[in-house]
């Protein structure tokens, strides 16, 4: 929601940008720190392939079944400080001492890679940082236990197993790791330090007269530990495209080159959680979150890499040719990490198969938790609305207008003077009885609760903290204070376990007073977001538990925060409610915590489109339950943008409308009857497949794969869709394809090949591997349907999710070549943990040989506790089905029902077009069949 | 599992029995959420979706499937989603809700024919919602028949006010005409004479010495310079003549704040208001005073047979007005009896009649009804009379200074030419008249030249050309007023002369239709907008290009209006940034049309209401 500069100077010279020239961004390029005013990425960057004396390996060995050994460093000249790059007299011993390695296989094609210093013989008592909590507790026991090494004739190397048709390479001088498929050509999957890049600053004791200081602006950053950073190569083979490290704003699904021959040379991307305002729609810059997970993929394998590691990183994706601009390399993708502390913790997954490597990782850091129901449904949001009135007024209105609507959220101004738990009694005096209003409507509401706290003596939360030292402290130990909206604030120091405890404990409803059990929390401005700190965030050499250096920590920063809110709402229900948590600031394992959306967006077509890029490189770094906020964060959207925003957001795993406190008001009814019917009609398709929804968050919770898919996540082999950055897929069976122009007379879609589609619009069949230009629709932006699949939904439209939970369900089956097709259902209570308990109901729908077939796919071993329905399916569409068939017979049974031509929706105008089974009737949770005659 | 779907059942049945004997007189399954009047639309054995699409066999009807797009064959159910459920509702109004409210566990017809499955138990609830309904709809038909009697007067007034004005424009145009002439005539007559004393000091400069020369050509100079000190003058003159008060305003708040647009200076402070807005009742009634024959007789009692004749006698009231409008600077209360005196009879009666048939209640109903209705920020009757004052009384030239100098003039001008029809014509018969003499009198033909004819020439000529100044700033005032759209029936015209305020925590909202909003805060002043238009058929007026927001568009409001006994402003509000709503309720908002549909819905009301009671 929130734009920092608004309470600075700023403000006046940022008006008048607006003002005078739209074109113009407000973001302020000179408030952040590029590449080149970085001094590790700045030296790094300029460094040709093998320029740097290598490592060698020594004293390999297994031990625990892992491979560990040395890298020596070689013994010419190779440490330089980033101050002078130049200064061979800087040489010291800490350059020629070795670096400890560890290489560790897991179960399902995963190596890691650790490199730390040898602590044995440490010139400083400062240990280098290994960011806990963010790897599943259980990974270490999925280990493999490496029996034997062995050394591949030729070559000094160490080989071992790393998963069926996989193995691991240890060169040994230089040193590097390539990961590759057994056999005799040996093709190369991943491998690291192939281009000799590997930098490994070791701490080291700070000489006389030395200065480790670094100036930005007006901060300066005390670094009393000196240069630390690390830099590798690591290079994906057999690849086209490479993806992920999000957060970027880009109108493209591929990270394209950011140097190399033939590419204008860019800012490397970076990951560095940033509250920026007005972010641009298309540029490398750091901004919310950051997960240092990248995919590649090409015909042969997709593979990934992740580099545990939560201090600033550069990483720079290299054109083909960038080594050797005379034979540039076909079929592989450079890629070059650097950060500025830390240790290497990477792990390397060899896929084979695009969905292998999500699975991978997700085994690593964790599927998305499986959400409440009401919070895959569509949400309501400002800053700010204003008063019990306004809320009641705007619940009023969505009825009125037959406009179904799950969550209403309160902004900062909620508050009482910015202190979270608390309210403004004048502007909502009764909080409970007005989320009791809602909740009899089986509505939800969420309130911001953001990290800063108000100093203010006063206020509990801030005299606790201070009292039990609980916040992050500055360079010279006293509490951090910085500026954010309530002013003067600081941070609990999320790092340390008490203290999220601590945290966690003041979402009860004894604390939070005000709060009751339908209400659930955003957390915003966890970067974290300190307006009068260096680049809008904290100092670097802040310190947190266990003098961890915030810079150490930083991106990790909002995951630590994320986590505390979650188990404060886990808590708060006994550990029997889901928590619903919204934060903007994420890493890696953010999505075992909730949400998060892609910030403070601009109502502009630019941020339409990228959107779906960015939700897109989210999912396939686990982040599945992301959006963006409709109609876009800052200026007024154009009623056509706003319209086409609802149609796209319809798709978005988090489906959130939300809005500037300066824009005009645009809740769906203010544009006239028919616009308020169009985004009505885009809200009732995301109602209408809430079950198709539900039951993608369950396989994302259980696999990893995410609800929002890349077209090649689904159709690997085909080579369109490799970087088609428009359409998407929802789940396995819907496609979508964004309009993105205002006043496009057309749309262009592509249909991946290998399966035929149907328009949802008028079930018109279409064969894959074309590129169809369709007319666009006012009503709809082009969706289609999968042949073989079976989507459930449910058609009768309701206020709010709740009220659904009873209504029958559709089943739409589209058929393919061989007349077949599956699909897959499941429920719970939508609300409980007891589905971990085996409550709850999960169907897979088989149609082959003119019969559909309910069998129940809820493993035996599921658990003990049951789930039950009543509900019922009240129609079978069928897609692809030759006509002539007349009647359904249901077993058991044999009831007899009549097959007659329907509407594909239930929507005025539509056309009787699809065979459809007349209330067959049947209880969804049972074991049935219905043959066609 | 069997045994807990046995109970399920066995609940349902149950409350399916209690339904159909709660709701006995409803119709059978098959006509549920059907409207009594379209039962005959589903006779038939097949039927035909309204829509036309297609045809559906009478066991299709309510069938729990959606056959018709449109929901003809679900008007009972939730099957259709653009399906319609009727509700009867007995002893309340029937009513027709989305079928997506059909069976989806909450209650939200009254009398619970929405949720007959059995998962929750509705209780009817129409026939104590059914007594509230009707009893708001009659304070609100009351409303609306006191408001329309106080709007027909109005309306009378304004129309003969326009004319007035417009006659009165008229003739002043004439006036100008003939004083235009004069003056020119006197100018004509200056230069002949200043020709004449010019070639007579010619000549007498061969004859006299140079220095008796120069000494006479120092006095014309002399007098020459003394023109500027006239203006000034004249206007403090002329306002003692008529009304000490008057002065006051238009001394104090208007003639010295020119082109001052933010007069911040003079914003009420809470404790300085009661006083302020006295003089601004004064004024108002001055103002009333100029277009209503009443005030007129005031300010000028000798005065009379030209006006629109006065139904009340106004001296005495006015005396009394004084006297409350003094009193009110301790006691804070004004009453509705000190300006719009024939209003006051009819606002008493209402009053009366409100308190007799609500008492209190009228406060907490009018609120309650707002939920529901569109009229929805109702006029507050029990409300302090005196806010009526205050708003209707604003001074309305405190913040319009071009405004306030021509009624300024408009004031001058009138009080020294008392009628403004046959009066005006001896008034300029006069000036006529001592023109003509000074001209006559003067005698080219003596040398020398008389130096007090001619001086009494200039001074003649100052005084004419001044008139006729201000005159033309009268014309000018009564012009740009006359332009604006006053409504179909000119029942806009006395917001003309009005402003209305509203304190909302810090801040006073003050708005004056025809010519901006302001929101006050202790001493600044924020434009909100200058006036637009009329919206919506009368029933909105816009206020645009305010002040300009930071990071937002230009300030702007819109005043909704609403029928009410007493004018008053209320309920600002700021629904999108700078983007401001406020609701006015004024009997000129009261419409013929919204009675009689208030009393239809009356009368829906009451015609199902016993039988409903006798089942209850």
């Amino acid at each position: 929601m929130t734009s920092p500069v608004r309470r600075s100077a700023a403000p006046v010279l940022l008006f008048l940008l607006l003002v005078f020239s739209s074109s113009v961004s407000a973001w302020k390029k000179e408030e952040f720190r590029s590449c080149k005013q970085t001094p590790f990425c700045k030296r790094a960057r300029t460094r040709a392939p093998h320029s740097l004396p290598p490592f060698s390996v020594s004293d390999v060995s297994l031990s625990d079944g892992s491979v560990s050994g040395r890298l020596v460093p070689s013994p010419s000249i190779r440490q330089v400080t980033d101050e002078d790059p130049s200064a061979d007299a800087a040489v010291d011993d800490t350059a020629q001492r070795p670096l400890l390695f560890r290489l560790s296989v897991y179960h399902g094609g995963i190596l890691r890679l650790e490199i730390d210093e040898d602590p044995s013989s440490a010139p400083t008592p400062k240990r280098r940082f290994r960011l806990p909590d963010v790897l599943l507790p259980d990974l270490e026991d999925r280990r493999l236990w490496l029996p034997r090494l062995s050394s591949p004739s030729g070559v000094a190397a160490t080989s071992f197993y790393l998963a069926d048709g996989f193995e691991g390479i240890l060169r040994h001088d230089p040193f590097e790791i390539v990961v590759r498929r057994t056999g005799s050509e040996g093709e190369p999957v991943l491998s690291f330090n192939s281009h000799g890049l590997f930098d490994y600053e070791q701490l080291r004791a700070k000489k006389e007269g030395e200065d480790w200081e670094e100036s930005f602006r007006s901060h300066t950053d005390s670094r009393p530990h000196g240069p630390q950073s690390i830099s590798f190569d690591v290079s994906f083979h057999g690849a086209n495209f490479v993806y992920g490290i999000p957060e970027h704003a880009s109108p493209s699904l591929s990270l394209r080159p950011t140097r190399g021959s033939g590419v204008d040379e860019s800012e490397p991307y970076r990951l560095f959680n940033l509250d920026v305002f007005e972010y641009l729609h298309d540029s490398p810059f750091g901004i919310y979150g950051s997960i240092p997970f990248m995919l590649s993929h090409g015909t042969r394998s997709t593979s990934g890499f992740f580099w545990l590691n939560a201090a600033e990183m550069q990483i720079d994706v290299l054109a083909p040719g960038w080594d050797d601009s005379a034979a540039p390399n076909a079929g592989r993708v450079d890629s070059f990490w650097m950060s500025e502390a830390g240790v290497v913790d990477a792990f390397f997954f060899v896929g084979p198969g695009p969905k292998d490597v999500l699975k991978q990782y997700a085994s690593v850091t964790g599927t998305p938790a499986m959400p409440q129901e009401f919070a895959v449904a569509y949400h309501q949001c400002r800053w700010n609305y204003r008063d019990e009135e306004d809320v009641a007024a705007v619940d009023a209105a969505f009825d009125e207008h037959d406009i179904p609507y799950d969550v209403l959220w309160l902004d900062i101004e909620h508050t009482d003077g910015k202190r979270y738990f608390t309210w403004d009694r004048t502007l909502f005096p009764h909080p409970e009885e007005m989320q009791k209003k809602l909740a009899a409507k089986g509505r939800h509401m969420v309130t911001i609760v953001d990290p800063h706290i108000k100093r203010d003596d006063s206020f509990h939360v801030h005299k606790e903290a201070t009292e039990k030292g609980y916040y992050v402290k500055d360079a010279s130990g006293k509490d951090f204070d910085g500026w954010c909206w309530p002013g003067s604030s600081s941070y609990s120091d999320m790092l340390n376990p008490e203290i999220r405890e601590w945290w966690a404990d003041k979402f009860s409803y004894k604390n939070y007073v005000g709060s009751t059990a339908s209400l659930y929390i955003w957390n915003d401005m966890n970067e974290p977001s300190v307006f009068n700190g260096p680049e809008v965030t904290m100092p670097r050499d802040a310190i947190h538990h266990g003098e961890v250096e915030h810079r150490e920590l930083h991106n990790a920063y909002g995951y630590y925060f994320h986590m505390a809110t979650a188990n404060g709402l886990v808590k708060r229900g006994n550990g029997k409610d889901r928590p619903f948590v919204l934060s903007r600031a994420f890493f890696a394992g953010s999505q075992r915590y909730g949400a998060i959306w892609t910030g403070d967006n601009s109502a502009d077509w630019d941020h339409l489109r990228v959107s779906v890029p960015m939700i897109l490189n989210l999912g396939l770094t686990g982040m599945s339950f992301s959006g963006a906020d409709v109609g876009g964060f800052f200026g007024n959207p154009e009623v056509d943008l706003l319209v086409r925003w609802y149609q796209l957001g319809a798709y978005y795993p988090f489906f959130r409308g939300h809005a500037h406190h300066d824009t005009k008001r645009r809740e769906p009814w203010l544009f006239g009857e028919e616009n308020t019917a169009l985004m009505r009609e885009a809200i009732h398709i995301r109602y209408s497949l809430l079950p198709y929804y539900y039951t993608l968050f369950r396989e994302a919770a259980t696999s990893g794969i995410p609800i929002m898919r890349p077209l090649w996540l689904e159709f690997p082999a085909d080579k369109e869709t490799y970087d088609n950055s428009e359409a998407f897929m929802v789940g396995s069976s819907l496609l979508v394809q964004g309009v993105y122009e205002k006043n496009q007379k057309s749309v262009s879609v592509y249909l991946p090949s290998g399966a035929s589609w149907f328009n949802l619009r008028n079930g018109v069949k279409y064969d894959g591997g074309v590129l169809l230009k369709l007319d666009a629709s006012e009503d709809s932006i082009p969706s289609f349907q999968r042949a073989g699949t079976i989507i459930p939904r449910k058609d009768r439209f309701r206020r709010s999710s709740t009220q659904m939970v009873n209504d029958p369900y559709t089943l739409v089956i589209a058929l393919n070549g061989s007349l077949a097709a599956e699909g897959e259902l499941y429920i719970d209570d939508g609300e409980s943990y007891d589905f971990e308990k085996g409550a709850y109901i999960h169907r897979r729908f088989i149609f082959a040989n003119n019969k559909l077939t309910s069998i129940d796919i809820r493993p035996s071993t599921a658990g003990e506790k049951k789930f039950s329905s009543d509900c019922t399916i009240e129609r079978i569409i069928l897609l692809g089905l030759p006509s002539g068939a007349k009647k359904a017979v249901v077993a058991p049974g044999n009831h007899e029902m009549n097959i007659e031509l329907g509407p594909l929706t239930l929507r005025k105008g539509s056309k009787p077009i699809a065979l459809t089974i007349r209330k067959p009737n049947i209880r969804v949770a049972d074991d049935w069949s219905v043959r066609i005659f | 599992m069997g045994a807990l779907r046995i109970k399920f059942s066995v609940t349902i049945t149950c409350l399916f029995a209690l339904w159909i004997a709660g709701f006995a007189s409803l119709p059978a399954r098959e006509f549920l959420g059907i409207a009594p009047q379209d039962e005959g639309y589903y006779k038939s054995d097949v039927i035909k979706c309204k829509d036309g699409a297609k045809k559906f066999t009478k066991q299709q009807l309510n069938d729990e499937f959606c056959d018709c797009l449109d929901g003809t064959d679900e008007p009972g159910t939730s099957a259709c989603p653009e399906g319609k459920f009727y509700c009867r509702n007995s002893g309340h109004i029937p009513q027709i809700i989305f079928s997506s409210r059909v069976n989806d566990g909450l209650c939200d017809c009254c009398d619970g024919s929405d949720e007959y499955n059995g998962n929750v138990n509705c209780s009817n609830t129409c026939w104590e919602a059914g007594k509230a309904a009707r009893e708001r709809l009659k304070k609100k038909i009351e409303k609306h028949q006191d408001g329309l009697v106080i709007r027909k007067q109005e309306v009378e007034k304004a129309k003969q006010e326009f004319v007035k004005e417009e006659v009165e424009l008229s003739k002043l145009k004439n006036e100008e005409k003939i004083l235009k002439g004069l003056v020119e005539k006197l100018r004509e007559h200056k230069e002949r004479i200043k020709k004449a004393e010019e070639e007579e000091r010619l000549k007498k400069e061969k004859e006299e010495a140079q220095r008796v020369a120069e000494t006479k050509s120092n006095e014309q100079k002399q007098l020459l310079d003394e023109y500027p000190e006239d203006l000034p003058e004249r206007p403090h003159d002329k306002l003692e003549k008529t009304s000490q008060y008057v002065k006051d305003d238009h001394g104090d708040s208007i003639a010295y704040d020119h082109g001052s647009d933010h007069k911040s200076h003079e914003v009420p402070s809470d404790h300085s208001t009661n006083q302020h807005v006295l003089e601004d009742k004064d004024i108002t009634t001055v103002k009333a005073g100029a277009n209503e024959e009443t005030g007129t007789k005031e300010v000028h009692p000798d005065d009379a047979a030209d006006q629109v004749q006065s139904p009340e006698t106004t001296e005495g009231l006015s005396r009394e007005k004084l006297g409350r409008l003094v009193a009110s600077r301790w006691t804070g209360e004004l009453s509705d009896k000190q300006t719009k005196e024939h209003n006051d009879k009819n606002e008493e009666e209402k009053e009366n009649h409100d308190f007799a048939e609500s008492g209190e209640e009228e406060n907490y109903d009018s609120y309650y009804h707002s939920d529901t209705d569109d009229d929805r920020h109702q006029y507050d009757d029990e409300d302090d009379d005196n806010d009526f004052q205050d708003d209707a009384d604003e001074p309305y030239g405190k913040d319009e200074v071009e405004y306030d100098d021509s009624s300024y003039t408009d004031k001058d001008f009138t009080s020294e030419s008392p009628d403004t029809t046959t009066g005006s014509l001896s008034w300029l018969d006069k000036i006529q008249h001592t023109v003509q003499n000074v001209i006559q009198a003067f005698n080219f033909f003596r040398t020398p030249i008389d130096i007090s004819e001619s001086s009494r020439v200039n001074k003649e000529y100052d005084d004419a050309s001044l008139k006729l100044s201000k005159l033309q700033s009268r014309i000018s005032s009564l012009s740009e007023k006359l332009k604006h759209d006053f409504g179909k029936e000119k029942e806009f015209y006395s917001f003309y002369d009005q402003c209305f305020e509203y304190k909302q925590n810090k801040y006073v909202y003050k708005v004056c239709p025809f010519r901006k909003a302001s929101q006050v805060e202790g001493h600044s002043t924020t434009q909100l907008g200058r006036w637009a238009n009329f919206e919506e058929s009368y029933s909105v007026m816009q206020f645009s290009n305010g002040e300009k927001c930071w990071n937002g568009p230009d300030r702007s409001l819109k005043v909704r209006l609403r029928c009410g006994l007493k004018y008053e402003l209320a309920d600002v509000d700021e629904p999108s940034r700078c983007e401001y709503v406020a609701i006015l309720s004024t009997p000129i908002s009261c419409r013929e049309e919204k009675l009689k549909e208030l009393q239809q819905k009356l009368e829906d009301l009451n015609k199902s209401q016993p039988l409903a009671h006798d089942e209850l």
